[in-house]
């Protein structure tokens, strides 16, 4: 609780002193900058964790203003005026969840095209706001109300901004331990592989995008309220715009740091303009080089001086807590390929897959290159929809499902190259996986979901030859490919698959690692009883585990029968050899 | 259709396309989202500003856009840009910075107030049965021309294949014997210059000053999401739809509701079809 308690105790703590120190009047402004900042805090969480970057955030901020200007103007009390403000957020809150998840389903990036989506947004509420004179009073803004509560902006009312900064701060200081912070970060980090692990993705971002429109609402009516008036501007895309550029300068990936970005940079601004001509020049060649030189702004810069200081101590790691047990799954049964077909623009990658796999066992998938193997490993995963036929796990169809269903239904997926969360350490790699599958809603609001572990994946990093344990802190950016393949492939069985998808497991393993992996994936058929659907080159590999041999050639099979007779067989030979077909 | 409201059309087109040429090269090619676009139309549309003010004859007006233009678009790429490639959005976020320098910088040499400058041609045509301005159409002329031109060019030049090879992959390119850095150079110093032409070009038509960057750069960005990146059709077609419903509902019910109508054409294409309807990887 320290990490939470002290800086916000000092937040609050140092707030409390402006109006003592500097006079009511620079409490004022400050209270101006704070509404700012507490906006930009949302758009720092947004942005720093998931990667959405939001330039309409003043469509909130503004749609909350003048409903507050409204509210405020009608003067029917306190009470009356909180119900509103709480009926206003929700309602912000429930049209920008559905719209980024609206926006983001069916996608498994973040591009700029949301961002451009929520710039024409504000664009056209800025216009609205402009001309709707009679509900909005036009370009001349809305004036004449009394602040919240009848608090002087010059006095009473800052300390109702400060009681907000300090909330604010602590819940996303909170958020920040909490594991819902970790699925976060992985969309940004690696969202195609959050996906395979059950993981929807467009809602989480939806949600964030909500959370933080939420914040901006927050700000947007204490604004109203501070100021007295409400303009097109404070639902413009100049303020938007504005507000990116003090979370970039303050520091996006820390709580505080669009905070200190706000107050500096407003601060200054007001210091600096009247004097100093070329201040804006100023500005915007300071925002160009923390762009450029540090992500991290400002926020950044002061903590890597403070770990100079004083070096963080590593965490004492909680002990294992037994995971809850996998959701139910009725996957079972054979996989059936009936005529599948798939096209991706002119290009036909697979003509009419046709196969059915025992409903048990260890299947290899061999073939040339370009025959179309990680291509049918795609539609299972649903990466790809099937331009026709039918797919069926059991008497379930699944084809064309989107990938974050594919481990409901029973299916992992390990990728060609290594797909992990880059940027976390192994130890919390492996705490997402072990939220797939088995995590509910409340549980992502738990610390003690971070120490989860599964019988299956306790015996994993507790196998000697397995490189994994030794390297629970380590950032995954510094693992070699060979540990990065082990970590992926322990991320997968981690939601005990009953079908498990291996593409090239064994590529860029030593000889002792690739004999150390097909005895894992050997040991996870038998203990499970699943289906294994492994792609191989190695032949060597392939005849030691399969129990039968899917061979594909140009989008087709070209034979499916136990390895003896695949290799045997006169199509494959002439297929390998290089002979006519 | 009036046959003014038909010319107004062309003019508002041609004039598009003609802006966001540039842009074209440099989000469509180069992947780099310059928000600042709109900065070097306006720079090209101080350039008679600055001839008139320092008593040069009126042909220097083109030579004095390019090189001012291109000397911006040189140093920032340089500096700034060249970090970039690769990065969209932090090419977003440094771009808008860049955007805001240009303004301010812009602001303190020719102050706040706007500046206008008389057309080279003045007077009127007689054109489709009514009296047009001159300059009008043959800038609609020479753009149409332009085009034409340039479509051929770009039929047997390999630099687009070139630029696409170096924003593909560039240390690959680098092997196979591209000069990534002055290609890429290249390409950002003439899309701004193109920018800096129409911005010379517009001049006589409109209000100059420092802020009046972001209407062009907004039109150009939705002209090549809704018409698509990389081809010169998907330009065309993109401008055609987003200045044609501009002046279209601008003509029939107000401005507002042409702004309005642009806006949301572009979400929705950002949103269901963000390719745009001509995506072309050529």
């Amino acid at each position: 609780m320290a990490f939470v308690l002290l800086p916000v105790s000092l937040l609050l703590a140092a707030l409390l002193l402006v109006p003592e120190v500097f006079g009511d009047f620079m409490a004022y402004q400050i209270g101006l900058y704070l509404i700012y900042g507490i906006a930009a805090q949302g758009i720092g969480f947004l942005w720093g964790k998931t990667g959405v970057l939001p330039l309409g955030q003043a469509l909130f901020f503004g749609l909350a203003a003048y409903a507050t200007a409204i509210t405020l103007r009608g003067d029917s009390g306190l009470i009356i005026d909180l119900t509103l403000a709480v009926a206003v957020l929700a309602a912000i809150a429930v049209f920008a969840f559905v719209l980024a998840a609206l926006i983001f389903r069916g996608r498994n990036e973040s591009g700029p095209y949301f961002s451009l989506i929520t710039l024409a947004l504000v664009m056209i509420a800025e216009q609205i706001a402009g001309t709707a004179t009679t509900l909005t009073g036009g370009f001349n803004g809305m004036s004449g109300y009394a602040s919240l509560g009848n608090l002087d902006p010059f006095g009473g009312f800052y300390y109702v901004i400060v009681a907000a900064t300090v909330a604010v701060s602590l819940l996303l200081l909170v958020l920040n331990r909490l594991p819902v912070n970790l699925i976060a970060r992985a969309v940004a980090d690696n969202e195609p592989r959050l996906q395979l692990l059950g993981f929807p993705t467009h809602v989480i971002k939806g949600a964030a995008f909500a959370f933080s429109a939420l914040i901006a609402a927050l700000a947007g009516g204490l604004f109203a309220s501070h100021q007295g008036i409400v303009t097109p501007t404070s639902m413009g895309f100049g303020l938007s715009a504005e507000m990116v550029i003090l979370t970039a300068v303050g520091g996006r990936f820390h709580v505080l740091g669009p905070l200190i970005g706000a107050v500096v940079v407003g601060w200054a601004s007001a210091e600096l303009r009247d004097s100093f001509p070329y201040w804006e020049l100023l500005m915007a060649v300071a925002f160009i080089l923390v762009v450029l030189k540090a992500p991290g702004g400002i926020a950044e810069l002061l903590e890597s001086g403070y770990r100079r200081v004083r070096p963080a101590r590593p965490g004492k790691r909680s002990e294992p807590v037994t995971a809850p047990a996998t959701k139910a799954v009725d996957a079972a049964g054979p996989l059936r390929f009936d005529d599948v077909r798939l096209k991706i623009g002119v290009v036909c990658i697979l003509n009419g897959v046709s196969f059915e796999t025992p409903p048990t066992g260890i299947v290899s998938i061999i073939g040339p290159n370009g025959a179309g193997k990680t291509s049918t490993l795609n539609t299972i995963t649903g990466n790809r929809r099937t331009t026709g036929g039918r797919i069926a796990l059991g008497s379930r169809r699944i084809d064309s499902r989107p990938p974050y269903r594919a481990l409901r239904s029973g299916i992992g997926r390990k990728m060609q190259v290594p797909s992990v969360f880059f940027s976390m350490s192994v130890s919390q790699n492996l705490s997402i996986a072990m939220m797939a599958n088995r995590a509910r809603l409340v549980d992502l609001f738990r610390p003690s979901t971070f120490a989860w572990r599964s019988r299956s994946l306790s015996a994993l990093l507790k196998n000697p030859s397995v490189p994994l344990q030794e390297e629970l802190v380590q950032p995954v950016e510094h693992l070699p490919q060979g540990h990065r393949q082990f970590l992926e492939y322990a991320m997968t069985i981690a939601a005990e698959p009953r079908v498990l998808l291996l593409d090239e497991p064994c590529a860029g393993l030593s000889l002792e690692e690739t004999a150390l992996m097909t005895r894992l994936v050997r040991a996870f058929q038998a203990e499970t009883g699943g289906l294994v659907i492994v792609i191989e080159h190695d032949m060597s590999i392939v005849e030691a585990i399969s129990d039968k041999v899917l061979v594909m050639h140009l989008g087709q099979v070209l034979a499916f029968d136990t390895f003896d007779k695949v290799r045997v067989n006169p199509e494959v030979q002439a297929v390998y050899a290089g002979g006519t077909k | 259709m009036s046959s003014v409201l038909l010319l107004n059309l062309a003019w508002q087109i041609s004039t598009l396309a003609l802006v966001a040429l540039g842009l074209a090269i440099v989000f469509g090619k180069l992947r780099i989202m310059n928000m600042a676009h709109g900065e070097f139309v306006m720079i090209g549309a101080y350039a008679p500003v600055i001839t008139s003010s320092l008593g040069l004859p009126g042909w220097l007006q083109v030579p004095v856009c390019l090189l001012s233009v291109g000397l911006v678009a040189f140093v920032l790429e340089r500096t700034i840009i060249r970090h970039l490639y690769g990065r969209m959005f932090d090419s977003l976020l440094a771009t808008w910075g860049i955007a805001i320098l240009l303004r301010e910088t812009v602001e303190l040499l020719f102050g706040r107030g706007y500046q206008s400058v008389t057309p080279p041609i003045s007077g009127t045509l007689s054109l489709l049965g009514t009296e047009y301005p001159a300059y009008r159409i043959a800038v609609i002329a020479g753009i149409v021309l332009g085009f034409g031109a340039l479509a051929w060019w770009n039929a047997r030049s390999k630099v687009a294949t070139r630029i696409k090879a170096m924003v593909g992959n560039p240390d690959l390119a680098e092997a196979v014997g591209i000069n990534t850095a002055r290609l890429s150079a290249g390409a950002f110093i003439f899309g701004c210059c193109t920018a800096g032409l129409a911005g010379l070009i517009l001049a006589p038509t409109i209000r100059i000053e420092p802020m009046m960057g972001l209407d062009y750069l907004i039109r150009s960005f939705f002209a090549l999401v809704v018409g698509g990146l990389g081809s010169l059709e998907g330009l065309g077609i993109g401008a055609g739809i987003i200045a044609g419903t501009q002046s279209v509902l601008g003509a029939l019910a107000n401005q507002t509701y042409g702004y309005l109508a642009v806006l949301t054409l572009s979400i929705l294409f950002l949103w269901l079809k963000p390719d745009g309807i001509r995506s072309s990887t050529r």
